[in-house]
Protein backbone atom coordinates (compact mmCIF):
# COMPACT_ATOMS: atom_id res chain seq x y z
CA UNK A 1 0.00 0.00 0.00
CA UNK A 2 2.65 2.69 1.15
CA UNK A 3 5.23 1.23 -2.11
CA UNK A 4 2.12 1.81 -4.30
CA UNK A 5 1.07 5.45 -2.96
CA UNK A 6 4.40 6.87 -3.20
CA UNK A 7 4.72 5.52 -6.80
CA UNK A 8 1.25 7.06 -8.08
CA UNK A 9 2.63 10.47 -6.15
CA UNK A 10 6.06 9.82 -8.31
CA UNK A 11 4.09 9.60 -11.63
CA UNK A 12 5.18 11.03 -14.60
CA UNK A 13 3.22 14.34 -15.60
CA UNK A 14 4.54 13.71 -18.98
CA UNK A 15 2.38 10.73 -19.79
CA UNK A 16 -0.40 13.17 -19.25
CA UNK A 17 -2.50 15.64 -21.89
CA UNK A 18 -3.72 17.56 -19.73
CA UNK A 19 -1.89 18.73 -16.35
CA UNK A 20 -3.45 21.63 -13.87
CA UNK A 21 -1.48 22.69 -10.54
CA UNK A 22 -4.24 23.64 -7.72
CA UNK A 23 -2.62 26.15 -5.88
CA UNK A 24 -5.41 28.91 -6.20
CA UNK A 25 -9.46 28.69 -5.66
CA UNK A 26 -9.81 29.41 -9.21
CA UNK A 27 -7.93 26.34 -10.32
CA UNK A 28 -10.78 23.77 -9.44
CA UNK A 29 -12.75 25.39 -12.15
CA UNK A 30 -9.68 25.26 -14.64
CA UNK A 31 -9.64 21.79 -14.19
CA UNK A 32 -13.25 20.80 -14.38
CA UNK A 33 -13.51 22.90 -17.65
CA UNK A 34 -10.39 21.01 -19.27
CA UNK A 35 -11.78 17.67 -18.14
CA UNK A 36 -15.24 18.59 -19.79
CA UNK A 37 -13.56 19.44 -23.16
CA UNK A 38 -11.36 16.23 -23.25
CA UNK A 39 -14.53 14.33 -22.68
CA UNK A 40 -16.63 16.36 -25.12
CA UNK A 41 -13.73 15.82 -27.96
CA UNK A 42 -13.79 11.84 -27.51
CA UNK A 43 -17.60 12.09 -28.13
CA UNK A 44 -18.83 11.38 -24.64
CA UNK A 45 -22.72 12.07 -24.44
CA UNK A 46 -23.84 15.21 -22.46
CA UNK A 47 -24.44 13.41 -19.45
CA UNK A 48 -21.43 11.44 -18.90
CA UNK A 49 -19.58 15.15 -19.85
CA UNK A 50 -21.19 16.58 -17.08
CA UNK A 51 -20.80 13.55 -14.75
CA UNK A 52 -16.84 13.63 -15.56
CA UNK A 53 -16.38 17.31 -15.15
CA UNK A 54 -18.53 17.39 -11.83
CA UNK A 55 -16.17 14.58 -10.95
CA UNK A 56 -12.93 16.35 -11.21
CA UNK A 57 -14.18 19.25 -9.68
CA UNK A 58 -14.82 17.26 -6.59
CA UNK A 59 -11.02 15.82 -6.85
CA UNK A 60 -9.99 19.64 -7.12
CA UNK A 61 -11.28 20.86 -4.24
CA UNK A 62 -10.29 17.60 -2.10
CA UNK A 63 -6.54 18.53 -3.07
CA UNK A 64 -7.60 22.62 -2.57
CA UNK A 65 -9.08 21.61 1.14
CA UNK A 66 -7.42 19.13 2.72
CA UNK A 67 -3.55 19.72 1.22
CA UNK A 68 -3.65 22.62 -0.33
CA UNK A 69 -1.88 22.31 -3.14
CA UNK A 70 -1.42 18.74 -5.93
CA UNK A 71 -2.08 18.30 -9.31
CA UNK A 72 -5.13 16.80 -11.32
CA UNK A 73 -3.96 15.37 -14.55
CA UNK A 74 -5.87 14.04 -17.42
CA UNK A 75 -5.60 11.81 -20.04
CA UNK A 76 -6.95 9.36 -22.78
CA UNK A 77 -6.35 5.36 -23.06
CA UNK A 78 -7.93 3.15 -26.04
CA UNK A 79 -8.84 0.43 -24.95
CA UNK A 80 -9.16 -3.32 -27.23
CA UNK A 81 -12.41 -3.17 -27.11
CA UNK A 82 -14.30 -0.85 -24.80
CA UNK A 83 -13.84 2.64 -26.69
CA UNK A 84 -11.80 5.45 -25.34
CA UNK A 85 -11.26 5.85 -21.82
CA UNK A 86 -10.98 9.01 -19.84
CA UNK A 87 -8.59 8.45 -16.33
CA UNK A 88 -8.28 11.54 -14.19
CA UNK A 89 -5.37 10.76 -11.89
CA UNK A 90 -5.26 13.36 -8.54
CA UNK A 91 -2.28 13.40 -6.30
CA UNK A 92 -1.20 15.55 -3.49
CA UNK A 93 1.26 15.46 -0.78
CA UNK A 94 -1.19 16.58 2.19
CA UNK A 95 -1.94 15.17 5.55
CA UNK A 96 -3.48 11.98 4.09
CA UNK A 97 -5.91 9.92 4.81
CA UNK A 98 -5.95 7.70 7.75
CA UNK A 99 -9.36 5.36 7.08
CA UNK A 100 -9.67 5.42 3.54
CA UNK A 101 -13.16 2.79 3.70
CA UNK A 102 -14.63 5.46 6.18
CA UNK A 103 -13.93 8.19 4.00
CA UNK A 104 -16.06 6.26 1.50
CA UNK A 105 -19.07 5.79 3.81
CA UNK A 106 -21.60 8.53 2.57
CA UNK A 107 -21.72 11.12 4.98
CA UNK A 108 -18.31 11.20 6.55
CA UNK A 109 -16.45 14.67 6.11
CA UNK A 110 -13.99 15.91 8.25
CA UNK A 111 -14.36 19.70 6.36
CA UNK A 112 -17.64 20.67 8.22
CA UNK A 113 -18.54 23.22 5.05
CA UNK A 114 -19.04 20.07 3.02
CA UNK A 115 -21.82 17.18 2.15
CA UNK A 116 -19.15 14.98 2.70
CA UNK A 117 -20.27 12.87 -0.15
CA UNK A 118 -17.19 13.97 -1.83
CA UNK A 119 -15.32 10.84 -2.82
CA UNK A 120 -17.96 8.57 -2.68
CA UNK A 121 -20.17 10.63 -5.03
CA UNK A 122 -17.58 9.97 -7.47
CA UNK A 123 -17.35 6.56 -6.88
CA UNK A 124 -20.79 6.49 -7.76
CA UNK A 125 -20.56 8.75 -10.91
CA UNK A 126 -17.56 6.75 -12.47
CA UNK A 127 -16.77 2.96 -14.13
CA UNK A 128 -13.18 3.01 -12.32
CA UNK A 129 -12.62 4.21 -9.11
CA UNK A 130 -8.93 3.71 -6.53
CA UNK A 131 -7.85 5.82 -3.66
CA UNK A 132 -4.29 5.17 -2.41
CA UNK A 133 -3.06 6.80 0.58
CA UNK A 134 -0.98 6.84 3.40
CA UNK A 135 -0.34 9.84 6.69
CA UNK A 136 2.30 11.72 6.12
CA UNK A 137 2.94 10.90 2.81
CA UNK A 138 -0.27 11.86 0.62
CA UNK A 139 -3.32 10.88 -1.44
CA UNK A 140 -3.42 9.44 -4.97
CA UNK A 141 -7.11 9.22 -6.76
CA UNK A 142 -7.47 7.03 -10.08
CA UNK A 143 -11.18 7.34 -11.59
CA UNK A 144 -11.80 6.67 -15.16
CA UNK A 145 -14.81 6.49 -17.22
CA UNK A 146 -15.73 4.81 -20.60
CA UNK A 147 -17.31 5.99 -23.48
CA UNK A 148 -20.29 4.15 -23.46
CA UNK A 149 -21.27 2.07 -26.50
CA UNK A 150 -24.70 3.88 -26.95
CA UNK B 1 -27.43 46.21 -1.62
CA UNK B 2 -26.31 48.01 -4.30
CA UNK B 3 -25.79 46.17 -8.10
CA UNK B 4 -22.07 46.13 -7.85
CA UNK B 5 -21.93 44.20 -4.98
CA UNK B 6 -24.56 41.54 -7.04
CA UNK B 7 -22.83 38.46 -7.95
CA UNK B 8 -26.32 37.59 -10.00
CA UNK B 9 -28.43 40.14 -10.93
CA UNK B 10 -32.03 39.68 -9.20
CA UNK B 11 -35.15 40.47 -10.20
CA UNK B 12 -38.16 41.28 -8.18
CA UNK B 13 -41.57 39.71 -9.75
CA UNK B 14 -44.35 40.83 -7.50
CA UNK B 15 -43.38 39.31 -4.04
CA UNK B 16 -40.72 36.71 -5.38
CA UNK B 17 -37.51 37.40 -6.22
CA UNK B 18 -36.01 35.69 -9.29
CA UNK B 19 -32.54 34.73 -9.82
CA UNK B 20 -31.58 33.77 -13.27
CA UNK B 21 -27.78 32.56 -12.61
CA UNK B 22 -26.29 33.05 -15.59
CA UNK B 23 -22.50 32.39 -14.67
CA UNK B 24 -20.83 29.16 -14.16
CA UNK B 25 -20.81 28.74 -10.34
CA UNK B 26 -17.77 27.70 -8.27
CA UNK B 27 -17.06 27.99 -4.83
CA UNK B 28 -16.66 31.21 -4.54
CA UNK B 29 -19.56 32.72 -5.74
CA UNK B 30 -21.78 30.19 -4.72
CA UNK B 31 -20.88 31.78 -1.24
CA UNK B 32 -21.33 35.36 -2.05
CA UNK B 33 -24.49 34.11 -3.92
CA UNK B 34 -25.79 32.76 -0.89
CA UNK B 35 -24.74 36.19 1.20
CA UNK B 36 -25.85 38.17 -1.52
CA UNK B 37 -29.67 36.76 -1.35
CA UNK B 38 -30.04 36.65 2.52
CA UNK B 39 -29.03 40.42 2.53
CA UNK B 40 -31.92 40.71 -0.32
CA UNK B 41 -34.66 38.75 1.13
CA UNK B 42 -34.26 41.10 4.18
CA UNK B 43 -34.10 43.82 1.98
CA UNK B 44 -37.00 43.65 -0.28
CA UNK B 45 -39.27 41.63 2.13
CA UNK B 46 -39.95 38.66 -0.49
CA UNK B 47 -41.74 35.55 0.50
CA UNK B 48 -40.34 33.23 -2.14
CA UNK B 49 -36.79 33.39 -4.17
CA UNK B 50 -37.28 31.43 -7.15
CA UNK B 51 -33.17 29.84 -8.70
CA UNK B 52 -33.47 29.87 -11.94
CA UNK B 53 -30.23 27.56 -12.96
CA UNK B 54 -30.67 27.12 -16.73
CA UNK B 55 -27.35 28.25 -17.66
CA UNK B 56 -25.30 26.16 -15.05
CA UNK B 57 -23.49 23.31 -16.56
CA UNK B 58 -22.07 21.80 -13.49
CA UNK B 59 -23.59 21.29 -9.52
CA UNK B 60 -21.21 19.64 -7.56
CA UNK B 61 -21.53 18.16 -4.12
CA UNK B 62 -20.14 22.27 -2.46
CA UNK B 63 -22.48 24.34 -4.71
CA UNK B 64 -25.70 21.77 -3.98
CA UNK B 65 -24.99 21.87 -0.41
CA UNK B 66 -24.77 26.00 -0.13
CA UNK B 67 -27.81 26.18 -2.51
CA UNK B 68 -29.71 23.92 0.29
CA UNK B 69 -28.36 25.63 2.95
CA UNK B 70 -29.26 29.30 1.47
CA UNK B 71 -32.55 27.22 1.66
CA UNK B 72 -32.51 26.37 5.01
CA UNK B 73 -31.60 29.68 5.83
CA UNK B 74 -34.35 31.77 3.55
CA UNK B 75 -36.98 29.47 5.47
CA UNK B 76 -36.11 30.69 9.04
CA UNK B 77 -36.47 34.12 7.15
CA UNK B 78 -39.81 32.91 6.05
CA UNK B 79 -39.22 33.07 2.48
CA UNK B 80 -39.83 29.70 0.24
CA UNK B 81 -37.21 28.58 -2.29
CA UNK B 82 -37.93 27.26 -5.71
CA UNK B 83 -35.06 26.31 -7.90
CA UNK B 84 -36.24 25.45 -11.39
CA UNK B 85 -34.48 24.80 -14.86
CA UNK B 86 -32.21 22.40 -13.77
CA UNK B 87 -30.54 21.12 -17.11
CA UNK B 88 -31.29 17.00 -18.01
CA UNK B 89 -27.33 15.95 -17.53
CA UNK B 90 -26.88 17.56 -14.55
CA UNK B 91 -29.92 16.56 -12.99
CA UNK B 92 -28.60 12.21 -13.84
CA UNK B 93 -25.20 13.74 -11.92
CA UNK B 94 -27.03 14.65 -9.00
CA UNK B 95 -29.05 11.81 -8.97
CA UNK B 96 -26.20 9.43 -9.61
CA UNK B 97 -24.49 10.79 -6.55
CA UNK B 98 -26.88 10.40 -4.32
CA UNK B 99 -27.35 14.55 -3.77
CA UNK B 100 -31.30 15.31 -2.92
CA UNK B 101 -31.45 19.45 -3.09
CA UNK B 102 -32.92 19.09 0.64
CA UNK B 103 -35.10 22.63 1.00
CA UNK B 104 -36.19 23.27 -2.27
CA UNK B 105 -39.18 23.27 -4.19
CA UNK B 106 -38.50 22.20 -7.71
CA UNK B 107 -40.13 23.47 -10.63
CA UNK B 108 -39.67 22.77 -14.44
CA UNK B 109 -40.03 26.14 -15.54
CA UNK B 110 -41.28 29.59 -14.39
CA UNK B 111 -44.45 29.63 -14.86
CA UNK B 112 -44.42 26.48 -12.37
CA UNK B 113 -42.40 28.18 -10.28
CA UNK B 114 -44.59 31.21 -9.48
CA UNK B 115 -47.44 28.48 -8.95
CA UNK B 116 -45.82 26.46 -6.57
CA UNK B 117 -44.58 29.54 -4.64
CA UNK B 118 -48.73 31.27 -4.61
CA UNK B 119 -49.79 27.70 -3.60
CA UNK B 120 -51.26 27.72 -0.41
CA UNK C 1 8.12 -3.35 -67.97
CA UNK C 2 5.84 -1.79 -70.75
CA UNK C 3 2.38 -0.91 -70.54
CA UNK C 4 0.61 -3.88 -72.56
CA UNK C 5 2.51 -5.99 -70.34
CA UNK C 6 0.91 -4.27 -67.18
CA UNK C 7 -2.15 -4.15 -69.42
CA UNK C 8 -1.79 -7.79 -69.36
CA UNK C 9 -1.30 -8.44 -65.73
CA UNK C 10 -4.44 -6.46 -64.99
CA UNK C 11 -6.50 -8.65 -66.48
CA UNK C 12 -5.00 -11.90 -65.29
CA UNK C 13 -5.47 -10.28 -61.94
CA UNK C 14 -8.66 -9.39 -62.08
CA UNK C 15 -11.57 -11.50 -61.42
CA UNK C 16 -14.43 -9.19 -62.35
CA UNK C 17 -14.49 -6.18 -65.00
CA UNK C 18 -14.29 -3.81 -62.22
CA UNK C 19 -11.56 -5.16 -60.44
CA UNK C 20 -9.46 -5.51 -63.56
CA UNK C 21 -9.83 -2.04 -64.02
CA UNK C 22 -9.22 -1.26 -60.19
CA UNK C 23 -5.74 -3.26 -61.06
CA UNK C 24 -4.93 -1.23 -64.36
CA UNK C 25 -5.52 1.99 -62.60
CA UNK C 26 -2.92 0.57 -60.09
CA UNK C 27 -0.43 -0.85 -61.56
CA UNK C 28 0.04 1.94 -64.48
CA UNK C 29 -0.33 4.56 -61.46
CA UNK C 30 2.50 2.63 -59.31
CA UNK C 31 5.08 2.90 -62.64
CA UNK C 32 4.00 6.04 -63.64
CA UNK C 33 7.13 7.81 -62.25
CA UNK C 34 5.63 10.24 -59.70
CA UNK C 35 6.72 9.68 -56.24
CA UNK C 36 5.88 11.01 -52.88
CA UNK C 37 2.61 12.79 -51.79
CA UNK C 38 1.77 12.37 -55.51
CA UNK C 39 2.09 8.59 -55.82
CA UNK C 40 -0.10 7.87 -52.88
CA UNK C 41 -2.61 9.88 -54.45
CA UNK C 42 -2.85 8.21 -57.75
CA UNK C 43 -2.46 4.87 -55.44
CA UNK C 44 -4.97 5.99 -52.81
CA UNK C 45 -7.97 5.78 -55.00
CA UNK C 46 -7.86 2.08 -56.93
CA UNK C 47 -6.02 0.46 -53.73
CA UNK C 48 -9.03 1.55 -51.75
CA UNK C 49 -11.50 0.20 -54.18
CA UNK C 50 -9.26 -3.19 -54.02
CA UNK C 51 -9.66 -2.91 -50.12
CA UNK C 52 -13.40 -3.14 -50.55
CA UNK C 53 -13.73 -5.31 -53.02
CA UNK C 54 -11.25 -8.68 -51.75
CA UNK C 55 -11.17 -10.90 -49.14
CA UNK C 56 -7.41 -9.74 -47.61
CA UNK C 57 -6.36 -12.90 -48.12
CA UNK C 58 -6.54 -12.91 -51.72
CA UNK C 59 -5.24 -9.25 -52.43
CA UNK C 60 -2.19 -10.41 -50.50
CA UNK C 61 -1.55 -13.05 -52.73
CA UNK C 62 -2.63 -11.28 -55.77
CA UNK C 63 -0.44 -7.82 -54.12
CA UNK C 64 2.70 -10.90 -53.60
CA UNK C 65 2.12 -11.79 -57.39
CA UNK C 66 2.71 -8.26 -58.59
CA UNK C 67 5.97 -7.25 -56.29
CA UNK C 68 7.15 -10.44 -57.89
CA UNK C 69 6.47 -9.83 -61.47
CA UNK C 70 6.96 -6.09 -61.62
CA UNK C 71 10.53 -5.24 -60.13
CA UNK C 72 9.85 -1.50 -60.33
CA UNK C 73 6.58 -1.87 -58.12
CA UNK C 74 6.77 0.58 -54.96
CA UNK C 75 6.62 -1.49 -52.83
CA UNK C 76 7.77 0.49 -49.75
CA UNK C 77 5.53 2.92 -50.31
CA UNK C 78 2.75 0.98 -50.81
CA UNK C 79 3.18 -0.72 -47.38
CA UNK C 80 2.04 2.47 -45.54
CA UNK C 81 -0.24 3.42 -47.05
CA UNK C 82 -2.30 -0.03 -47.31
CA UNK C 83 -2.26 -0.02 -43.25
CA UNK C 84 -3.02 3.76 -43.18
CA UNK C 85 -6.34 2.15 -45.59
CA UNK C 86 -7.27 -0.14 -43.80
CA UNK C 87 -7.57 2.29 -40.46
CA UNK C 88 -9.40 4.32 -42.57
CA UNK C 89 -11.82 1.59 -43.07
CA UNK C 90 -12.12 0.36 -40.29
CA UNK C 91 -12.96 3.43 -39.17
CA UNK C 92 -15.63 4.17 -40.95
CA UNK C 93 -17.19 0.47 -40.01
CA UNK C 94 -17.24 1.32 -36.11
CA UNK C 95 -18.99 4.38 -37.27
CA UNK C 96 -21.53 2.77 -39.14
CA UNK C 97 -21.70 0.47 -36.72
CA UNK C 98 -22.38 2.93 -33.41
CA UNK C 99 -25.21 4.71 -36.00
CA UNK C 100 -27.17 1.59 -35.94
CA UNK C 101 -26.68 0.82 -32.25
CA UNK C 102 -27.44 4.33 -31.41
CA UNK C 103 -30.76 3.73 -33.73
CA UNK C 104 -31.33 0.13 -32.39
CA UNK C 105 -31.41 1.53 -29.13
CA UNK C 106 -33.69 4.26 -29.82
CA UNK C 107 -35.85 1.33 -31.39
CA UNK C 108 -35.74 -1.02 -28.25
CA UNK C 109 -37.15 1.92 -25.80
CA UNK C 110 -39.44 4.40 -27.65
CA UNK C 111 -40.77 7.77 -25.03
CA UNK C 112 -44.73 7.87 -26.22
CA UNK C 113 -46.32 11.19 -25.11
CA UNK C 114 -49.88 9.21 -24.44
CA UNK C 115 -51.35 12.45 -22.95
CA UNK C 116 -51.43 16.28 -22.67
CA UNK C 117 -47.82 16.17 -20.79
CA UNK C 118 -47.74 13.21 -20.03
CA UNK C 119 -44.93 10.54 -21.68
CA UNK C 120 -45.12 6.87 -21.05
CA UNK C 121 -41.52 4.94 -21.28
CA UNK C 122 -42.40 1.15 -21.90
CA UNK C 123 -38.67 -0.38 -20.25
CA UNK C 124 -37.79 -3.87 -21.71
CA UNK C 125 -35.01 -6.02 -21.09
CA UNK C 126 -32.53 -5.75 -18.35
CA UNK C 127 -31.77 -2.39 -16.87
CA UNK C 128 -28.09 -2.61 -15.94
CA UNK C 129 -26.43 -2.02 -19.42
CA UNK C 130 -25.09 0.87 -21.79
CA UNK C 131 -28.34 0.71 -23.51
CA UNK C 132 -30.30 1.70 -20.01
CA UNK C 133 -28.09 4.72 -19.43
CA UNK C 134 -28.68 6.31 -22.81
CA UNK C 135 -32.18 5.44 -22.23
CA UNK C 136 -32.74 7.21 -19.39
CA UNK C 137 -30.83 10.00 -21.05
CA UNK C 138 -33.04 10.10 -23.66
CA UNK C 139 -36.09 10.35 -21.72
CA UNK C 140 -34.10 13.30 -19.24
CA UNK C 141 -33.78 15.24 -22.12
CA UNK C 142 -37.54 14.37 -23.84
CA UNK C 143 -38.91 15.53 -20.30
CA UNK C 144 -36.77 18.75 -20.32
CA UNK C 145 -37.88 19.52 -23.83
CA UNK C 146 -41.31 18.40 -24.02
CA UNK C 147 -42.20 20.13 -20.31
CA UNK C 148 -44.03 16.86 -19.40
CA UNK C 149 -45.30 16.90 -16.13
CA UNK C 150 -46.07 13.14 -15.42
CA UNK C 151 -43.80 10.49 -16.43
CA UNK C 152 -45.34 6.95 -16.42
CA UNK C 153 -43.04 4.29 -16.46
CA UNK C 154 -43.85 0.88 -17.27
CA UNK C 155 -41.52 -2.27 -16.14
CA UNK C 156 -43.79 -4.86 -17.62
CA UNK C 157 -41.02 -5.62 -20.01
CA UNK C 158 -38.31 -6.37 -17.39
CA UNK C 159 -37.66 -9.71 -16.85
CA UNK C 160 -36.00 -9.26 -13.19
CA UNK C 161 -34.98 -6.75 -11.14
CA UNK C 162 -31.56 -6.66 -8.79
CA UNK C 163 -30.19 -4.19 -6.30
CA UNK C 164 -28.34 -2.64 -9.38
CA UNK C 165 -31.08 -2.40 -11.31
CA UNK C 166 -32.97 -0.97 -8.18
CA UNK C 167 -30.75 1.67 -8.03
CA UNK C 168 -30.59 2.26 -11.55
CA UNK C 169 -34.65 3.24 -11.53
CA UNK C 170 -33.97 5.75 -8.22
CA UNK C 171 -31.54 7.20 -9.88
CA UNK C 172 -33.36 7.59 -12.77
CA UNK C 173 -36.58 8.65 -10.85
CA UNK C 174 -34.91 11.06 -8.66
CA UNK C 175 -33.71 12.71 -12.02
CA UNK C 176 -37.01 13.53 -13.61
CA UNK C 177 -38.23 14.60 -10.55
CA UNK C 178 -35.39 17.58 -10.25
CA UNK C 179 -36.43 18.70 -13.65
CA UNK C 180 -39.99 18.87 -11.83
CA UNK C 181 -42.00 16.44 -13.55
CA UNK C 182 -43.60 13.75 -11.18
CA UNK C 183 -43.05 9.84 -11.89
CA UNK C 184 -45.67 7.13 -11.95
CA UNK C 185 -44.27 3.29 -11.57
CA UNK C 186 -46.26 0.63 -13.26
CA UNK C 187 -45.70 -3.19 -14.03
CA UNK C 188 -44.77 -4.21 -10.96
CA UNK C 189 -45.05 -8.11 -10.96
CA UNK C 190 -45.58 -10.13 -8.03
CA UNK C 191 -42.42 -11.93 -8.18
CA UNK C 192 -40.57 -8.44 -8.40
CA UNK C 193 -42.58 -6.79 -5.78
CA UNK C 194 -41.09 -9.37 -3.13
CA UNK C 195 -37.27 -9.56 -4.26
CA UNK C 196 -37.47 -5.78 -4.28
CA UNK C 197 -38.73 -6.10 -0.75
CA UNK C 198 -36.48 -8.48 0.15
CA UNK C 199 -33.33 -6.47 -1.19
CA UNK C 200 -34.94 -3.31 0.81
CA UNK C 201 -35.33 -1.32 -2.78
CA UNK C 202 -38.35 0.92 -1.57
CA UNK C 203 -39.51 3.56 -4.65
CA UNK C 204 -41.06 5.60 -2.04
CA UNK C 205 -40.58 8.86 -4.03
CA UNK C 206 -43.04 8.19 -6.79
CA UNK C 207 -46.68 6.82 -7.39
CA UNK C 208 -47.42 3.88 -7.98
CA UNK C 209 -50.08 2.35 -10.07
CA UNK C 210 -51.83 -1.39 -10.97
CA UNK C 211 -51.92 -0.88 -14.70
CA UNK C 212 -51.58 1.50 -16.99
CA UNK C 213 -55.14 2.27 -17.23
CA UNK C 214 -54.77 3.21 -13.51
CA UNK C 215 -51.44 4.84 -14.02
CA UNK C 216 -52.91 7.21 -16.74
CA UNK C 217 -55.93 7.68 -14.55
CA UNK C 218 -53.60 9.12 -11.47
CA UNK C 219 -51.64 11.39 -14.36
CA UNK C 220 -54.88 13.51 -15.15
CA UNK C 221 -55.79 13.68 -11.54
CA UNK C 222 -51.85 15.18 -11.56
CA UNK C 223 -52.66 17.25 -14.18
CA UNK C 224 -56.13 18.47 -12.83
CA UNK C 225 -54.85 19.01 -9.53
CA UNK C 226 -52.32 21.27 -10.71
CA UNK C 227 -55.27 23.39 -12.80
CA UNK C 228 -56.75 23.60 -10.15
CA UNK C 229 -54.50 25.01 -7.53
CA UNK C 230 -53.74 27.47 -10.56
CA UNK C 231 -57.52 28.60 -11.04
CA UNK C 232 -57.65 29.14 -7.19
CA UNK C 233 -54.29 31.34 -7.07
CA UNK C 234 -55.83 33.70 -10.08
CA UNK C 235 -59.14 33.78 -7.51
CA UNK C 236 -57.54 34.03 -4.25
CA UNK C 237 -55.48 37.30 -6.08
CA UNK C 238 -58.27 38.67 -8.56
CA UNK C 239 -56.66 41.22 -10.83
CA UNK C 240 -54.69 42.86 -7.66
CA UNK C 241 -51.15 41.72 -8.77
CA UNK C 242 -49.46 42.91 -5.24
CA UNK C 243 -46.47 45.53 -5.31
CA UNK C 244 -45.33 45.29 -1.89
CA UNK C 245 -44.42 42.25 -0.35
CA UNK C 246 -44.77 41.52 2.93
CA UNK C 247 -48.40 41.65 3.34
CA UNK C 248 -50.11 38.42 2.29
CA UNK C 249 -51.10 36.63 5.36
CA UNK C 250 -54.16 35.25 4.22
CA UNK C 251 -51.98 32.38 2.61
Amino acid sequence: MARKAKELLDIPADDFEMVVRIVREEDIAVARQMAKQLAQGLGFSLADVTKVATAVSELARNIYRYAQTGKIMIRKRLEENGGPTIQVVAVDRGPGIEDVDLVLTRGYTTYERSLGIGLSGIRRLMDFFEVVSEVGTGTAVVVEKRRRKF
Amino acid sequence: MTFKEKVVPTIRVADCLLVPIQIDLDDKTVEQLQAQLLAEIQEQRVRAVILDVRMVEVIDSYISYTLSETAAMARLMGCRTVICGIRPPVALTLAQMGIELQGFLVARDLEHALALVWSP
Amino acid sequence: MDKSRLEMLAEELGASEQEGKLWRKLLLGAVSGTTGNNLRETLREPLLGLLEELEPTALGAKLKLVIERVPTFPTAELFPLVLELCGELRHDREQAVRKLEDMLSELATPIIRIWTEVLLVPLIGSLDTDRAQAMAERLLERTSTTRARVVVVDVTGVPTIDTAAGGFLIEMFSAVKLLGAEVILTGLKPEIAHTLVKLGVDFRMVAIARDLEDALRQAIAMLEEEKRQRRQIAWGRGSNFPGEGGEHGDI
